[in-house]
């Protein structure tokens, strides 16, 4: 299958990658690493992640991204004034799911 | 660098791929590192539209994936847009050698049997060895070039401004890439690889969650918000706030709003918009001539009818003639022939017919039925006598301010009441009690109780109260005479605004136009305040000080004496201002710091590369091809701008 989609080129020699080897996600490779127990202060391209925030994030308004003091309890959206709590109110949940997600709020029920 | 000829220099970045020559000004080749591979329906029409081309001369077997510049409208693939990235790593290596053979196809390197060209490629921070191996052999083993060097594309572009500016040994170098932005400290010209760190957030998620902020805030034109549109906006006019709270207290002014807001016009249709934004009359007329149209169809459609029964009627008559000229022979093959059972049979059939005829030709002579609108216009209610219109205008008016408030508290104490500990919803929970403990107390006597309760017709309207469902009996007849009053006043008063019209008064145009407001300091935003994006990494300035702390104060001084920026990103008005005033907040009093702009972000670490290319020492840092056979093909030769070179501990 693969070699059919390769096209000929004069340049080229024949080769192929080893099959499990064309393509490992990041993830894979992560595995990969850590089961090489490398010394711990050698740094890799996973330890030089950058640390988690220790700031509390800021609230912002989900529909504007004006400073947002409310939070709406039901659709559990952000919001900055009474219009656009308003707004909200005939939102399709399709969108207030959108909002949600961008935000990366995932509800503990699920 | 004389025995191997010309180097060829690829800034392998995951938004955008610069190739070209070590002696070159600029790249000869600049294009959008993705792929995409034509769908299998489409691919007989790209097939022929290949054979096309390979008649007009290029030789070339018609390419069934499409690279790059190759790819004419990127817009209509994005879904199958691939990219050998993940991040900025390189996790797909059968796209990595498609594009590799489209630099090289483009590169002239047609016809020749190898690459005899020593690469200069740039690689990912801490790019981890796995990766290194499959590159190798890839270029190598597949491509048979004779030498490689790899490098960092921020070391690079940091080089690039020194060899212009001046020599300086530390440095802080904070590389805005399309997927990742890196703070990397330098110092004596030794990348301190283990205090680098990584904030995996750029280009490509601002334009993303811009992307999604667009669609979300208009999903009537969702399918003309389109990532290479948001690209645009990103890249000529989003900047980053200095102070971003103060900014976004500006916008929440309306007249700041009105005065800044950017309104993008969408390309739309004149008709199709203006059809929706019809005024009534208009609509009317064109109601009328649907109409009219409709009756003529019936018209005609009757005539041919009409005409079709005289030829049947025409038919029978002579067939009645046979009986009665005593042709009965003929006449019973006649009407065997026409399956008619008997002689009554047919008599019924010529009266049927003879009536249909008489009927339709009434109709014709009769005068034209009123037109439906006439009626409506005269079962139109009229003011009722004694009472000027205007009077009885501002009264029907009036009666609908009445319903419509009615309306609404019933709407607010239908929500109310959906929430608990509410006083709305503990008022119906204090009724119904009250109401089953009465009930209780009739039971518990034995008899009844009468506590006169339903003598008064009022006395109901506490199931009313407690009715969750307000959609009863009242609201329906609320409805109604809402709906006649809107029907009275929207006829006679023709400033009668009846909420729906509001629409009317804006333009087409307006209709379609995306406003682009906060969004301009909103979005790039997110490199400051990950948290935005639902991310929990520290943000820029953050991590800026997380690096900073790793080092003791008089390194820590000498880094921020030279901050560089550099990457696409860098590009964003505002970002050295409000890199200084984070910088400013986070630096003892009183102490200094620089901020240098790297000119041309997304060039220069190609330049910085070529400049590398050009040096002629360069060829010591070369991984040969004997480097490669004896070493193992996870080895690679580390200089002043590359990774540090870790072998995989032998099991």
């Amino acid at each position: 299958m693969e070699a059919q989609g390769k096209t000929k080129r004069s340049f080229k020699k024949p080769f192929a990658f080893a099959k499990n080897c064309v393509y490992r996600p990041l993830r894979q490779i992560s595995n990969l690493e850590r089961n090489l127990k490398l010394p711990a202060d050698r740094p890799t391209y996973f330890t030089l992640n950058a640390p988690p925030s220790l700031v509390p994030a800021k609230k912002y308004s989900d529909i504007s991204g004006l400073p947002a003091p409310y939070a709406d309890p039901h659709t559990k959206l952000r919001f900055a004034n009474a219009d656009e709590y308003a707004s909200m109110q005939h939102m399709p949940s399709d969108i207030i799911n959108g909002y949600l997600t961008v935000r990366g709020y995932t509800s503990a029920v699920g | 660098m004389g025995t191997h000829g010309k180097v060829l220099v690829i800034d392998n970045g995951s938004y955008e791929c610069r190739v070209g020559w070590a002696n070159s000004r600029e790249p000869e080749l600049r294009f959008r590192n993705v792929l995409t591979k034509p769908r299998k329906d489409r691919k007989k029409e790209s097939g022929q539209q290949g054979a096309t081309e390979t008649a007009s001369g290029s030789g070339e077997a018609p390419a069934e994936i499409q690279v790059g510049n190759d790819i004419t409208n990127i817009e209509a693939v994005r879904a199958h847009l691939k990219s050998p990235f993940e991040r900025n790593i390189i996790t797909n290596w059968n796209h990595q050698e498609q594009i590799f053979d489209y630099i090289f196809t483009k590169m002239g390197f047609e016809g020749q049997d190898s690459i005899n060209h020593p690469i200069l490629l740039t690689e990912a921070l801490a790019n981890p060895n796995f990766c290194r191996q499959n590159m190798n052999e890839l270029l190598f083993e597949c491509y048979g070039i004779p030498a490689v060097s790899y490098g960092i594309d921020a070391l690079y572009s940091w080089e690039h401004y020194q060899q212009k500016r001046k020599k300086v040994s530390d440095a802080l170098i904070i590389s805005f890439g399309y997927s990742t932005t890196h703070v990397i400290p330098v110092l004596n010209g030794k990348i301190q690889l283990e205090h680098v760190r990584r904030l995996n957030v750029g280009g490509y998620h601002i334009i993303t969650y811009l992307f999604r902020l667009m669609q979300m805030k208009y999903p009537v034109h969702l399918t003309a918000i389109t990532i290479s549109r948001m690209e645009k906006l990103v890249h000529e006019h989003c900047h980053i706030a200095v102070d971003y709270k103060e900014e976004l207290i500006q916008w929440a002014n309306m007249d700041y709003y009105d005065e800044h807001i950017m309104k993008i016009q969408l390309p739309y249709n004149q008709v199709t918009a203006t059809n929706a934004l019809l005024t009534a009359e208009q609509k009317q007329e064109k109601r009328r001539e649907l109409a009219l149209r409709l009756l003529e169809i019936k018209n005609r459609r009757e005539r041919e009818k009409l005409r079709e029964d005289e030829q049947q009627l025409f038919v029978y008559n002579k067939l009645r003639q046979l009986y009665e000229q005593k042709k009965v022979q003929k006449f019973e093959r006649a009407l065997e022939q026409q399956q008619i059972g008997s002689l009554e049979e047919l008599d019924k059939l010529i009266e049927t017919i003879n009536s249909r005829i008489k009927k339709a030709q009434d109709r014709a002579k009769a005068a034209p039925r009123p037109s439906k609108q006439q009626e409506k216009l005269d079962k139109m209610p009229k003011p009722p006598e004694g009472v000027s219109q205007a009077d009885w205008l501002a009264e029907l008016h009036s009666k609908r301010e009445e319903i419509l408030q009615r309306k609404q508290a019933r709407h607010q104490q239908k929500s109310e009441q959906a929430k608990r500990h509410t006083h709305a919803a503990q008022e119906r929970m204090r009724i119904i009690s009250t109401l089953a403990r009465s009930e209780k107390r009739r039971k518990a006597n034995g008899e009844e109780e009468d506590d006169g309760f339903g003598m008064n017709d009022n006395d109901w309207d506490v199931y009313k109260r407690i009715n969750r469902y307000n959609d009863d009996s009242d609201s329906d007849a609320d409805n109604e005479q809402l709906l006649e009053c809107e029907k009275i006043l929207s006829h006679y008063d023709a400033n009668f605004d009846d909420g729906n019209s509001n629409q009317q008064a804006q333009s087409a145009a307006e209709n379609y136009q995306l406003h682009f407001g906060i969004e301009e300091i909103r979005v790039p935003e997110i490199l400051f305040q990950p948290s935005m994006i639902g991310s929990s990494e520290a943000g820029l300035a953050e991590l800026i000080a997380f690096v900073l702390k790793l080092f003791p104060a008089n390194e820590q001084q000498r880094l921020v004496n030279h901050v560089y920026l550099t990457g696409g990103c860098a590009k964003f008005k505002g970002l050295k201002e409000r890199l200084a005033k984070e910088l400013l907040e986070m630096r003892p009093f009183q102490s200094t710091f620089s901020i240098y702009e790297i000119d041309e972000p997304s060039l220069s670490a190609w330049l910085g590369a070529c400049a590398q290319a050009r040096k002629s020492n360069f060829s010591q840092t070369l991984t040969t091809r004997k480097d490669y056979q004896e070493h193992g093909s996870e080895y690679f030769k580390e200089h002043k701008a590359s990774n540090i070179f870790y072998p995989t501990p032998k099991e």
